[in-house]
């Protein structure tokens, strides 16, 4: 009865239980057992074996095994996952006889599963979340940490923790605090807390965690706190790191103010920072009453681009505009240049839901611009206008540029000048001139320099310039290039060397003034002396005899006077200003016309003439004086022939220069002897030979006429060999 | 007085030649009066002279401007003869030159002895004598 009874209500426990033989055969059951294993009425009655049942572990019926042999405890709690992954709690315990023999066992089977899920999933997540837990027990003053606690403390799996060990994790100073602050307030006033701090863990790591506590207070006295322990290094590093760039990216924006603006397109929203407020100048009053948009567009100066403005939901086109600078007057009266940049932020499917751009005031660099591109033009009106011959040349003194002024120096265009380099037109002998200053000032060591220089024009004719040399240097310091600039002193140094040649021909004639002076007081005095003389003794004189002589001598001497008067007034004829007498003349014919006019001289001397001169040269000169010379050298030659052989002249013309003719006249006559007569050859009144007319007069004379057209004499001659004159003359045109 | 054997007249003009001749001889100073017309003659005679074993002139009036050899020439010349006698030689520069650099530079020549601006008077002459004689 009792049994029945009991089996009718085993049926009805609302637990999966069974009880067994000891052969383990199912000898009754629950319905909820039923439900869990799926066992028929009709299986049962054949004796269904629990070891047949599939859903069953074998763990559990050999647990049911050892019981029932009595080598286990009698009662057994066991939790085990099946093949259907179905989580059991497995209690087991031996059923007995009146004689206390087991008969079987009774099997009941929790249905854990919903649990274990529950308690795997916080497991996985808390290694996922890398979140692990604790919990100190204040009866035991033990602590547990979970394997993912020990994770992050990098301890073995192993390892037991103690209070002491586990502040001690925390780093020195405010962490350590902080942990042992909030632990003491969980204990004595149960605060709960959550903080963010770094540990070092036992690898040397330092890492930020995240801990959570919370204290467990039964009648008012804590007896447990627990808690979480969640690593969040990475993410709190990027925070620090994130936080440390918003800090610079603000102070970059704040001081170079830069203002930002984002526009929420979705929402219709604006949003400006501090600066963009700053540099227009809308205050927040204006900013409510207006809107930012209508206060922007009131600070936009004519620039074209407000009436394309509705409202920043215009198309990207419009908003284009806004990559770019434009003005504004923050103030009403002050123009400031903005600098306008903005990008744009997509949606993953390609719509535009956010603009964010920037607004950089950028007067003070576009004010420099201004004045730069200002200093700029005028350098280069400057420049180009210059009376000075100015160019810009690298450092592989190749020319950049060249002024007008410079090509109008040289004469060449300025594209021709351009494919010059500064060497091809200086002069020859000055090429390496000012070079050591130049490498100076190529290494910055000096800044400028000045020297003279000659150049070479595009005719060949020489340019004096004064050079001076500027260092430009580039923004780093270095220099970049060099400013010349070549003042044209050609003009002055040609007027200079004019007046030096003048004062040459000044002093020249000085000389000879005074040396003419000389000779005419010299010349007239003998003269004078001896009338003075003969007029005395005429005086003294009685004998009518002697006084006859004197007459004569006296007739004599006024008449060699009167010759010397007539001498001098020759070389007074002589003027040195012969410029505007000089003509070009035939050098040939008047050769030709002057051995004309001695032929019978000539030919009284039997005299061989050989004249080589080209019929087409023509030389520069007062055609009298050319005269004069010729017959003063044939004549010189004639007279001072040699009594030993026949005479023989020669005269030879050839070119010296561009401006110069040289004329060669030789004859083999006595010759001069030039040791004892070379510094008086060509003085007035010296004659050098015993011949009777030999006056001294004709080389003074021939001597003055070629210096007064521009010419000059010399010779060669040697004793009884004959003489040899070169005389140049100014070619004719 | 005192009279000399002989004086040398240098000078290529005849009528100064005249003039000195006639003071000269008008004051008897001299035995024989030599002429040359210039330096080159000069010294070519002088030779001549000691070739002849007959003494130089004790005094000499010599002109500085000349044709082919002048004044300044002989009297590079003359001191290159070789006689012993030659020291005792008087040598009057007569010129007609005022050019105080003539003047100037007789003082270089030590055996010129004095300088006598043309016209030559008696007066000049008596001086030279004066000095000769003493």
């Amino acid at each position: 009865m009792d049994l029945l009874t009991f089996t009718y209500s085993l049926k009805d426990i609302p637990l999966a239980i069974a009880i067994v033989d000891l052969d383990l055969y199912v000898k009754d059951y629950s319905i909820s057992w039923y439900k869990k294993f799926g066992i028929t009425r009709k299986e049962r009655q054949e004796n269904t074996n629990i070891k047949s049942i599939a859903s069953i572990p074998e763990d559990v019926y050999h647990l049911i095994l050892s019981i029932i042999n009595g080598e286990n405890s009698l009662i057994e709690n066991f939790e085990c996952k099946n093949d259907q992954r179905a989580w059991f709690n497995w209690k087991i315990s031996a059923t007995k006889d009146e004689d206390n023999r087991i008969t079987g066992a009774v099997v009941i089977a929790d249905d854990i599963t919903e649990k274990k899920k529950k308690e795997e999933l916080l497991i996985q997540a808390q290694s996922v979340a890398k979140i692990g837990s604790w919990e100190l027990n204040l009866t035991t003053n033990q602590i547990y940490w979970s394997d993912e606690t020990k994770v992050i403390h990098e301890v073995g799996l192993d390892y037991i923790p103690n209070l002491d060990e586990g502040i001690n994790f925390y780093k020195k100073g405010i962490h350590r605090e902080t942990i042992t602050n909030a632990i003491n307030n969980a204990i004595n006033e149960g605060i709960s807390w959550e903080k963010e701090l770094q540990i070092t863990t036992a690898k040397g790591n330092d890492i930020w965690i995240r801990a959570k506590g919370k204290p467990e207070i039964i009648n008012n006295k804590c007896v447990r706190v627990f808690g979480t322990f969640q690593n969040i290094d990475k993410y709190k590093k990027q925070q620090i790191a994130f936080e440390k760039t918003s800090d610079r990216l603000k102070v970059a924006t704040e001081t170079a103010k830069i203002g930002i603006w984002e526009y929420d397109v979705k929402n219709d929203n604006l949003i400006w920072d501090d600066n963009m407020y700053e540099m227009y100048n809308i205050n927040l009053k204006e900013k409510n009453t207006k809107g930012i948009l209508t206060a922007w567009k009131e600070r936009l100066c004519n620039n074209g681009i407000q009436n394309d403005i509705k409202d920043l939901s215009t198309t990207l086109d419009v908003l284009n505009m806004f990559n770019t600078v434009f003005k504004i007057s923050p103030t009403g009266d002050e123009i400031r240049y903005i600098k306008s940049k903005f990008t744009t932020i997509e949606d993953g499917f390609g719509n535009i839901t956010r603009l964010v751009g920037t607004n950089w005031d950028i007067t003070q660099l576009k004010v420099s611009q201004l004045k730069l591109s200002k200093n700029e033009k005028s350098f280069k009106g400057v420049f180009q206008n210059s009376s000075i011959g100015m160019a810009l040349v690298s450092l592989e003194n190749t020319w950049i540029d060249v002024n007008d002024s410079i090509c109008e120096s040289f004469g060449y265009s300025k594209d021709d000048l351009l494919n010059k380099n500064f060497q091809d037109i200086t002069h020859p002998k000055d090429l390496t001139k000012g070079f050591d200053r130049l490498e100076l000032l190529k290494k910055g060591e000096i800044d400028n320099y000045q020297i003279d220089k000659r150049y070479i024009d595009k005719d060949g004719a020489i340019v004096y310039a004064i050079l001076t040399v500027t260092a430009i240097r580039n923004f780093k310091g270095e220099v970049s290039h060099l400013l010349t600039q070549i003042s044209d002193i050609t003009s002055r140094i040609n007027a200079e060397n004019k007046t030096k040649k003048l004062n040459t021909v000044t002093k020249n004639q000085n000389k000879s003034l005074l040396n003419f002076a000389h000779i005419v007081s010299h010349n007239l005095r003998s003269h004078s002396s001896n009338l003075s003389m003969l007029t005395k003794f005429l005086l003294d004189e009685n004998n009518e005899d002697e006084i006859q002589d004197l007459k004569r001598m006296l007739k004599d001497a006024t008449e060699s006077l009167n010759d010397t008067v007539y001498h001098l007034n020759d070389v007074v004829q002589i003027s040195t200003n012969t410029e505007d007498k000089l003509k070009s003349v035939n050098f040939n014919n008047a050769i030709k016309a002057v051995q004309h006019n001695i032929s019978a001289l000539i030919r009284e001397k039997n005299a061989n003439c050989i004249i080589e001169v080209p019929t087409d040269k023509k030389v520069q000169v007062v055609p009298a004086y050319l005269d004069s010379i010729l017959l003063n050298l044939f004549t010189n030659s004639i007279k001072y022939s040699s009594p030993n052989r026949k005479l023989e002249i020669s005269i030879k013309v050839k070119d010296i220069n561009k401006t110069s003719i040289q004329l060669e006249f030789k004859d083999n006559g006595q010759g001069i002897d030039l040791v004892r007569h070379g510094k008086k050859l060509f003085g007035m009144y010296k004659t050098f030979h015993t011949h009777k007319d030999a006056r001294g007069i004709g080389l003074f004379i021939t001597k003055n006429q070629i210096e007064a057209m521009g010419g000059s004499i010399s010779l060669t001659s040697e004793v009884n060999k004959g003489t040899t004159f070169n005389l140049i003359f100014k070619k004719g045109l | 007085m005192n009279k000399i054997e002989r004086a040398c007249v240098i000078d290529d003009d005849p009528i100064c030649v005249f003039g000195i001749k006639k003071i000269l001889k008008k004051v008897g100073f001299c035995n024989e009066i030599i002429v040359f017309k210039n330096g080159f003659e000069a010294i070519n005679g002088l030779k001549d002279l000691l070739k002849q074993n007959k003494p130089l002139p004790q005094i000499i009036f010599l002109d500085l401007n000349m044709p082919i050899m002048d004044g300044w020439d002989f009297l590079e010349d003359f001191i290159k003869i070789p006689n012993a006698n030659r020291t005792y030689v008087a040598i009057y520069i007569i010129s007609s030159s005022l050019d105080p650099r003539d003047l100037e530079k007789v003082k270089e020549y030590s055996s010129v002895t004095n300088y006598l601006i043309k016209p030559i008077t008696s007066e000049k002459i008596d001086t030279v004598i004066g000095e000769y004689l003493n």
